[in-house]
């Protein structure tokens, strides 16, 4: 009789014990939920290393380029599917972004000298400031900052505005510049997030004209 | 007797029972929240420190130091970046506040360049930095939500400026 209380006794108190622990469990994780959900509401994108893909969204190396209708600093609407057939390098870049500009007069060079073999570069602004489409001030403010920018680094290239409403479709753009290379099927073939140097865009390019694979 | 004994029996095998399930549901549930998430939300470039509360005279600017630390790698602008087209690193509070902004002394900016372009020299901060914000506050508690304007990059690339609210809890006496 002793010796069953003994055991019923053990057997309450592991019972205890497992409940208490079940209970601090819970407590826990309920802490860690509410302190992720805090932490996710003032979260952002960290940038991933040069040359990976962007660290909000899949790579769309081997994928069709999505398409597009964006606006020139002109106001005339452009799309991707205007360039069917030409080899292109899609450059998301943005005014207040060094590396942007440091790599800017890399691109009017590289265009200059693979444009008459049919490469097309396209600039496409993403300033990051999720202005809402009524937003008519912000959207002037930025334009004339885009259109500065543009005289000032005499981007010959066509330069369309608006890339933030791409960013789904093409990775997430977390971060600038962000370079996708197109070839003339359409299939992107390389994808470099931030900047690297001229030589590799050059190769970048070539592999999209389908050279020096 | 041997209804206790079996009782006892019954109770100590379900507890161990339980114990197992209670542990394998366990294990399986923190290999779950170990795990590598689908998502990369991270902490943000610039984390506000300190203080939470701070207590000045009523009526008086007074200094006050804001704390803020940089994540590793990253640079933002100083308050005097050296290019036009740079952002600057910028503290505000909501005009419409109880507690108003007598003026602001930033820190001096580092001098910084980027592997791809060696010969310019930008003005930036890294790792922490101090804002002496001079606060004029009415008598009371005021929980202010402060802004800090900042624009963050790394060597190759840049992420979208971007406004951190930094709550001060300032008590006016």
């Amino acid at each position: 009789m002793k010796r069953n209380t003994i055991v019923i006794g053990i057997t309450l108190l592991i019972l205890a014990t497992f409940a208490w622990a079940g209970w601090a469990n819970w407590m826990y994780r309920k802490q860690a939920a509410a302190r992720a959900l805090a932490s996710a509401s003032n979260a952002e994108l960290i940038p991933a290393a040069p040359g990976d893909v962007p660290a909000g969204g899949a790579s769309l190396t081997g994928k069709p380029a999505p398409n597009f209708t964006l606006e020139d600093l002109s106001g005339n609407k452009v799309s991707l599917s205007s360039y069917k057939g030409k080899p292109l390098l899609i450059n998301f870049w943005a005014t207040w972004c060094g590396p942007c500009k440091i790599e800017t007069p890399w691109l009017i060079d590289l265009q200059n000298e693979y444009g008459p073999k049919g490469l097309q570069i396209i600039g496409i602004s993403t300033e990051g400031d999720d202005l809402k489409p009524d937003d008519k001030e912000g959207w002037a403010h930025d334009k004339a900052e885009i259109a500065k920018f543009v005289k000032r680094e005499h981007m010959q290239y066509p330069v369309l505005i608006n890339g933030d409403s791409l960013a789904a479709e093409y990775g997430g753009l977390d971060a600038m510049p962000t370079s996708v290379y197109v070839d003339k099927e359409g299939k992107v073939v390389a994808m470099q997030l931030g900047i690297s140097s001229k030589e590799d865009m050059e190769a970048h390019i070539r592999k999209a004209m389908g050279e020096g694979q | 007797m041997i209804a206790t004994k079996i009782l006892a029996r019954k109770l100590f095998t379900g507890t161990l029972l339980m114990a197992a399930a209670a542990t394998g549901a366990s294990s399986q549930e923190d290999s779950l929240t170990s795990s590598p998430r689908q998502t990369v939300l991270k902490p943000q470039a610039v984390e506000y420190l300190y203080p939470e509360q701070v207590t000045v005279p009523a009526g008086k600017p007074t200094p006050v130091s804001l704390h803020f630390r940089i994540r590793e790698n990253l640079h933002i602008n100083s308050h005097t970046p050296r290019a036009e087209y740079l952002i600057p690193t910028v503290f505000s509070l909501p005009e419409s506040s109880d507690v108003k902004l007598a003026n602001a002394t930033y820190p001096t900016g580092t001098d910084f360049t980027l592997p791809a372009d060696p010969d310019q020299k930008l003005s930036v901060y890294t790792g922490d930095f101090a804002i002496q914000a001079k606060l004029v506050s009415t008598a009371g508690n005021h929980l202010v939500e402060a802004k800090l304007r900042y624009q963050a990059c790394d060597q190759t690339q840049c992420l979208p400026p971007k406004t951190i609210t930094v709550p001060i809890d300032v008590i006016g006496k």
